[in-house]
């Protein structure tokens, strides 16, 4: 019995020395940190995806594009209220957001002020992102390991978007030659020039203020802005490889409808069931004699087997008419495998320059913007210089100031940012009026319980929100069955 | 030949022990038999009482001993009471040894393998011999199991080979992690993972070595063995060698499996949607059939008859200080799914050696070799069957492929854009996947066991085990080109090396303080060593279409991981039992352990169980009886899973490379898991053992719980591991067993388990109210989760809205109206209410005859199966009801809170059935009983004379059945389902028992078998 006494303590002391051989707990194999310039390509990969997984619900709420079935729960019905996941919750907090909070810290360890302006201003342009979709979300408690954060109103989380790209823009101020090396290696937008961050903090923040400019900022602060990203601009494009061999090296819009990252179910690419809306399709027909379509739509879209250009209504489908009558959406300009991923393109800075000026009352600065932008757009596309002297001179493009109406830019917008989730703040900023969106109409398969509301968010991740949340969902009244029709912040204020 | 082997052998026994038996005076001889049934016993230890000079008896119960007049013999056997007999001046003396009924019925193997009386034990355990599991002809040790122990819950994944099974005792400890008890063998922990969701590793050994199994249901029995003891433990012992003269055992069994319970289809509507006719889409919402279109009964012709042989050996005997053990299994077979196989090889050996009359050493080491080719890759959430229940009737699944091996697409998903390149919206029938793309899991293991044991004093022994289970698994699949998904192939293959070393000092004290008090103890200590190494490739795009493997794949194209886990856990333990008259016993339970998956601060714990007994039939006159009553507390840790501490970072898969966040966090707060249970039985021994009635309530609460699970993405990850929540599981078990009849040449020996739990999840962590399995979520209509107050193996869905009375509310156009506002709903309890195994044993001269009922009352299962079957307009309901009008039994709000029975007709359209029927989940919940034979052995032995004209010892023949009848209220296929297999292995995930999404049915297959003794 007193055996115990003498074995317990002598184990003990085996022990003390065993301590050791317990440490053994770190991953051998796996790091934990590594240096600021090693982790700046993923969140730029990361933000190009988050983007996507955004465009991915917003160009149908936006009627780029509709389903082939008419049966679609969420691109013709607008159901949200089946679905298990919704991946762009993630890829703002957790890809972009948490790598970009990695990186600003290691780059504060470093003493690399570059790195850390960088990763704030990517860390605002996410937080834009992912509210323009989601409205209301935890900023303030966020990555603080709270596991219920209070979800801040959007103009909460707009003013810490407003201090991290203060912020940004600071560090940028103070980089110097004691920091960690930033080029093409490392920086795949910019290839480490400070300047061009500089412009594409200002345009993020132009984009902001013009959300609430209507009510609230005036518009004078977006036109500083948009002239300080302009001034020295150089697009914000995420570069897909030219000859892509992997799926994490193809644009997510690409005909081998590429999914890098299996387990997201609702990130997909669904252009193969979807056809052009004849809401859009009007918008890219000139039908002038010697004009029929908007040039750019042979760049946008590929030719249907019988080289004929159908158009489906909103959430009808194809109502009995073969795919092949409809434009391929594949292999445009902005949909191949090897396509680039726009952050912000300069013709995006033009139209809201028109836009500005246009409130501004300064018509004849609307108008140069405004054709600017048209031109811009057509270059990048590649638009012949015959056909886009056509369509210049058609009636689809204003001459004069007098005669410029807002809807007249919001189009030429909605052209040019064809499949970019900024079209569909802008149909909300308008509340999808016809002032602005000539032609627009309620789809007809639309939930009828949503009483003809339109479509105006996305609901959170249910896998993660709805579980762990629960009080704040309750709150915010985020299980309704019509959340998604609820309107923002900058929407429910808007004197558009 | 073999004559001349075994009597070399024979001869080198005796050689051996007759080292010492020159050189003394009287010979004595005799016959040895047993009191029962005067047949000769060979291997019965013979000596001189006090001396060291022995023999054992031969083949024929022969012995011869030199002895001097005045002498004692002793005659010992295992089973038997010895005897003592003092020398006269007779030469020859015939002895008959009776049986030891105490031995052989009441010893079991409790912790750390120690054997104790069954009398005075403080908690509840229970021993299966190796001929019941034996009868049950399962090749899988858990599957064998089943029914046969009350309170363990054993659920198959389902009926394609290399497929896991489940075991939980005494329901879900742990919301996330390995709810599985602790595997044994010999002293030995051994894996059971079932790494890649293929077979559970317990599948590796050989059923037929098994000597006994013995159940330690809750903490208060495997406190001892301290971490993952909250989940209990099963102990494996397996067969020594006995012994005497060499014995070879033989057998050869040929299985013939036939494909089980298959959910029903409609075979009245072709493919297309909403009524009109499609044949760019699965789904079978189309016109009706005409009568010239040929209707393939596809599941039908998808599965086969699977034949399996299996030959095993065994060698064994010995001398009283050296004995061994020798077996080899060889199983070959084929399954109800075509290009299926399995193919299991195992060699065993032991021996034994008794050094000095203090020491002895015991050596093992099994080698297996294990590889199975299955069907096809399932998903994360379930099998694959839906592939075959889904796939449309109007093509025939047998059509896969072109005379000359090209994939047959039956169309293109994407029709209308065939010039796109890399199309591979391919649609064709599964069966390209199961002939082509067949995945496999290769396993080579190594289990070795050394055992040095020292009798220092008559009252104390010294012991030390080392033991090491290492086995390599290779798994991997391949898609050949031209497989929808990946036209241009791919490949995918991880290999593993997976070492677990376990090391146990002991030291056991058995003594007599005063007559009347008796004291047992054992000290120790013991260190376990993990590690897993594995390296994965993946590839795509074959460069070569005929060749599948990494070497004809582009470097950019190949994809590489590497992983290492480790981990060290150190535990010192006491165990003291002090025993009055056997009347009384008391006995308690220290461990501290350490382990290196906690941070430095918390990685000591300890924890203590206390039980005692009180036997009250030795407080009256029990000759023919025995009762006892018996409670026990304990209290148990659980570390955590391994590197859950620390973040990590991983490659950046992308474009310039470099490096991003894991998904999941690192913890520096973890703490241990704990375990409290509470255990009360009682036990009756009635009518000389005729009936034995064994009865135990157990409450048990898990707290502190190491969940890994999702976090909310504003904390910046996906992933974490915590402590939170708690569970509460209670429930009773009770067995039965007893001889009915026990006549002469007739006997007949029932069996009855019987249990049933219930659980609570009374904690989640922070706000949250539902906890979702990660893997058993197939539709948001139901999924499988636990909900705070209600069961913890859960369904969580969505009902209609009902009223008061619990009416459905039918809204004005007719249909029922969801509920969708509260989509989280408790829907069902995946738990059996009651589970009875019933084993039944006849004994007829030469025939036996066993066979095991098993009952299960209550329990829900999701249909999961249907919900997709009916989604795709092919299952029954769809057949049976569609277009049909209906008036649902449900009321109508007036407007004024009052309601009045429906009576408006409506159609049960497409539209219906696709937005309404199956957006609801308690649609497809169903409570469901079986009854089914597990199986069912007859066997014969060919009398003594014919056996020795044949010149063997035995011979027997057995005709086998499994699963041969099930009875059922399911409306789907089998109802033993559990969609995403166990969760052993740290898999993340509770159970999904009770899930039942594209599971392949258990098969019924038929065994002959015939098995010789030499």
């Amino acid at each position: 019995m007193k055996k115990i006494f003498y074995i317990i303590p002598a184990a003990l002391l085996l022990f003390s020395s065993c301590e050791e051989k317990l440490d053994i707990n770190q991953n051998p194999v796996q790091p934990v940190t590594t240096s600021s310039n090693l982790m700046l390509p993923g969140i730029e990969g990361n933000m190009a995806y988050h983007l996507y997984s955004h465009a991915r619900y917003a160009t149908y709420h936006s009627m780029y594009l509709t389903s082939r079935y008419g049966t679609a729960r969420i691109e013709d019905r607008w159901d949200y209220n089946q679905i298990t996941r919704l991946g762009a919750w993630r890829w703002h907090y957790f890809d972009v957001g948490s790598n970009a909070i990695g990186l600003i810290e290691r780059a504060q360890q470093e003493g690399s002020d570059n790195y850390e302006g960088v990763g704030k201003i990517m860390l605002a342009y996410s937080y834009l992102t992912a509210t323009d979709s989601f409205g209301d979300m935890p900023v303030l408690e966020a990555y603080t390991g709270d596991f219920s954060p209070t979800y801040d109103t959007q103009d909460v989380v707009y003013k810490e978007i407003e201090r991290l790209l203060d912020e940004g823009m600071a560090s940028l101020q103070a980089s110097d030659a004691g920091d960690k090396t930033m080029n093409a290696t490392s920086d795949l937008i910019y290839q480490g020039n400070l300047q061009h961050w500089m412009s594409f903090a200002h345009a993020i923040k132009a984009k902001m203020y013009l959300r609430t400019a209507n009510f609230d900022g005036g518009y004078d602060r977006v036109m500083n802005e948009v002239n300080a990203a302009l001034a020295n601009w150089k697009d914000a494009i995420y570069y897909y490889s030219s000859n892509p061999q992997r799926d994490w090296e193809r644009n997510m819009w690409g005909p081998s409808t590429p999914s890098p990252q299996w387990n997201f179910a609702d990130i997909r690419n669904y252009l193969t069931y979807s056809v052009p809306t004849d809401f859009f399709m009007n918008y890219l027909t000139v039908d002038e004699p010697n004009i029929q379509y908007d040039p750019r739509l042979f760049k946008l879209t590929t030719p249907g087997e019988d080289n004929t250009y159908e158009a489906a209504r909103v959430s009808l489908g194809l109502e009995g008419r073969d795919m092949s009558e409809f434009p391929n959406l594949y292999n445009g300009h902005w949909t191949s495998d090897s396509s680039p991923l726009p952050y912000v393109l300069e013709e995006e800075l033009l139209f809201i320059k028109a836009e500005v000026a246009f409130h501004q009352g300064n018509k004849p600065a609307a108008l140069e913007a405004y054709r600017e932008g048209i031109l811009t757009n057509m270059n990048r596309l590649g638009v012949e210089q015959d056909s886009l002297s056509n369509y210049m001179e058609s009636a689809k493009v204003r001459k004069a100031a007098d005669a410029l109406k807002i809807s007249d830019i919001m189009t030429q917008k909605y052209i040019a940012l064809y499949l970019q989730p900024e079209s569909w703040v802008d149909m909300r900023r308008y509340q999808y009026k016809e002032t602005a969106y000539p032609g627009i109409y309620y789809p007809e398969n639309v939930l009828t319980e949503f009483g003809g509301k339109w479509i105006q968010r996305l609901p959170y991740d249910p896998q993660t929100e709805y579980i762990y949340n629960p009080q704040e969902i309750e709150r915010l009244g985020a299980s309704a069955r019509d959340w998604v029709t609820k309107k923002f912040w900058w929407e429910a204020n808007s004197t558009l | 030949m073999k004559k001349s082997i075994r009597s070399m052998l024979w001869g080198l026994c005796l050689l051996l022990l007759h080292a010492h038996t020159f050189a003394q005076s009287a010979s004595i001889t005799g016959v040895v038999t047993s009191a029962d049934d005067g047949i000769p016993l060979p291997g019965v230890t013979v000596r001189v009482k006090g001396g060291t000079d022995g023999t054992f008896t031969g083949p024929d119960g022969q012995y011869t001993i030199n002895a001097e007049k005045g002498q004692v013999l002793v005659y010992s056997f295992i089973g038997f009471l010895p005897q003592e007999r003092t020398i006269g001046n007779e030469g020859v003396i015939n002895i008959s040894l009776k049986t030891d009924a105490k031995t052989l019925d009441e010893v079991v193997v409790t912790a750390l393998g120690i054997e104790r009386d069954k009398r005075t034990l403080t908690y509840s355990v229970q021993t299966i011999g190796g001929e019941d599991l034996q009868d049950s002809n399962q090749p899988n040790i858990v599957n064998a199991l089943q029914g046969q122990v009350a309170g363990a819950q054993i659920t198959s994944s389902g009926g394609s080979p290399g497929l896991p099974s489940e075991i939980i005792l005494r329901g879900v400890s742990s919301l996330t992690g390995d709810n599985q008890p602790l595997i044994i063998v010999d002293g030995v922990r051994v894996s059971n993972a079932s790494i890649n969701g293929t077979s559970n590793r317990l599948s590796d050994f050989n059923p037929n070595d098994i000597e006994n199994v013995s159940i330690l249901k809750g903490a208060s029995a495997s406190a001892l063995y301290g971490i993952d003891a909250a989940s209990g433990a099963v102990i494996i012992t397996t067969k020594k060698g006995k012994a005497g003269d060499m014995r070879i055992n033989a057998a050869y069994n040929t299985v013939v499996e036939t494909v089980g319970r298959l959910p029903e289809q409609q075979k009245l509507y072709t493919v297309g949607f909403g009524g009109t006719f499609d044949n760019s889409t699965t789904s079978s919402w189309g016109r009706k059939y005409r009568v010239d279109e040929p209707i393939y009964d596809n599941p039908q012709r998808f599965f086969q008859t699977g034949v399996t042989h299996d030959a095993n050996v065994n060698i064994n005997g010995g001398t009283e200080k050296y004995t061994y053990y020798l077996s080899g299994n060889y199983r070959n077979g084929t399954s109800t799914i075509p290009n299926t196989e399995v193919d299991r090889l195992s060699l065993l050996m032991k021996g034994n050696s008794q050094l000095s009359e203090k020491l002895s050493f015991s050596a093992s080491a099994n080698y297996i070799a294990n590889t199975i080719k299955e069907g096809l890759v399932g998903s994360s959430s379930g099998g694959w069957g839906n592939s075959i229940y889904r796939y449309p009737l109007r093509y025939d699944i047998e059509g896969y492929q072109y005379p000359n091996g090209d994939p047959n697409y039956v169309f293109y998903n994407n029709n209308g854009t065939p010039d796109i390149i890399n199309d591979d919206t391919g649609i064709i029938s599964p069966l390209w996947g199961v002939h082509r793309n067949p995945r496999s899991t290769e396993v080579k293991r190594i289990v070795l066991n050394g055992l040095l044991s020292y009798d220092v004093l008559d009252w104390l022994n010294l012991s030390y085990r080392l033991g090491q289970d290492f086995y390599n698994q290779q798994y991997g699949y391949v898609n050949v080109p031209g497989t929808p998904g990946s036209l241009e192939g791919r490949l995918y293959q991880t290999t593993g090396n997976y070492t677990n070393i376990t090391s146990t000092f002991n030291a056991t004290i058995d003594k007599d303080i005063t007559p009347d008090i008796h004291a047992t103890a054992i000290f120790g200590t013991n260190s376990e060593y993990y590690e897993g190494e594995s390296l994965s490739v993946s590839g795509e795009k074959f460069q070569n279409p005929d060749i599948h493997s990494v070497n004809v794949i582009e470097a950019p194209n190949i994809g590489l991981g590497e992983g290492y886990a480790r981990r060290r856990r150190y535990g010192v333990y006491g165990d003291v039992k002090v025993e009055y008259k056997s009347l009384f016993s008391l006995s308690y339970t220290g461990r501290n352990d350490w382990s290196s998956t906690l941070p430095a601060d918390n990685r000591s714990f300890y924890y203590s169980s206390l039980g005692a007994s009180f036997a009250f039939s030795e407080l009256m006159d029990s000759q023919h009886w025995f009762g006892k009553l018996r409670a026990s507390y304990a209290k148990v840790g659980k570390d955590a899973p391994i590197y859950s501490t620390d973040a990590n970072l991983i490659k950046y898969q992308g474009i310039g490379g470099g490096f991003v966040k894991d998904a999941t966090a690192g913890n520096p707060n973890l703490k241990p898991e704990t375990t409290t249970e509470k255990e009360f039985g009682v036990e009756f021994r009635l009518f000389d053992n005729r009936l034995t009635f064994d009865a135990t309530y157990y409450d048990a609460k898990s707290e502190d719980q190491i969940i890994r699970a999702r976090v909310p993405l504003p904390t910046g990850y996906v992933i974490q591991t915590f402590n939170a929540g708690s569970i509460h599981n209670k429930g009773i078990e009770v067995s039965m067993g007893g001889t009915p009849v026990k006549s002469g040449d007739f006997s007949w020996n029932v069996t009855l388990n019987a249990w049933g739990n219930r659980s609570k999840m009374l904690e989640l962590p922070d706000q949250v109210r539902v906890f979702p399995y990660t893997f058993g979520q197939p539709y948001t209509a139901a999924i499988a989760g636990s909900k705070l107050d209600e069961p913890v193996l859960g369904l969580i869905g969505t009902d209609y809205k009902r009223n008061e009375d619990g009416y459905m509310i039918i809204g004005e156009d007719g249909y029922p109206v969801i509920d969708s506002e509260n989509k989280q709903q408790y829907i069902g309890n995946r738990e059996p209410k009651v589970n009875f195994g019933l084993i039944n044993k006849f004994n007829y001269k030469n025939f036996s005859l066993s066979f095991l009922w098993d009952f299960r009352v209550g329990g829900d299962v999701y249909n999961a199966t249907r919900l997709g079957m009916t989604s795709a307009g092919i299952s029954e309901d769809v057949g049976e009801w569609r277009d049909r009008e209906f008036v649902f039994n449900g009321v109508v709000d007036r407007g004024d809170g009052n309601y009045v029975k429906n009576t408006q007709p409506v159609v049960l359209d497409y539209n219906y059935f696709t937005t309404n029927y199956t957006a609801v989940g308690t649609n497809f919940v169903e409570k469901v009983n079986w009854a089914r034979m597990r199986y069912a052995t007859v066997s014969y032995s060919l009398p003594e004379n014919i056996s020795k004209r044949l010149n063997v010892s035995r011979m027997n023949i057995e005709f086998s059945a499994q699963n041969p009848i099930l009875i059922t209220n399911y409306s789907g296929g089998d109802p033993e389902v559990n969609s995403a297999g166990p969760n052993a292995g740290g898999a993340e995930g509770g159970s999904t028992m009770g899930v039942d999404y594209g599971a392949i049915p258990l098969p019924k297959s038929y065994s002959v078998g015939i098995s010789v003794g030499f």
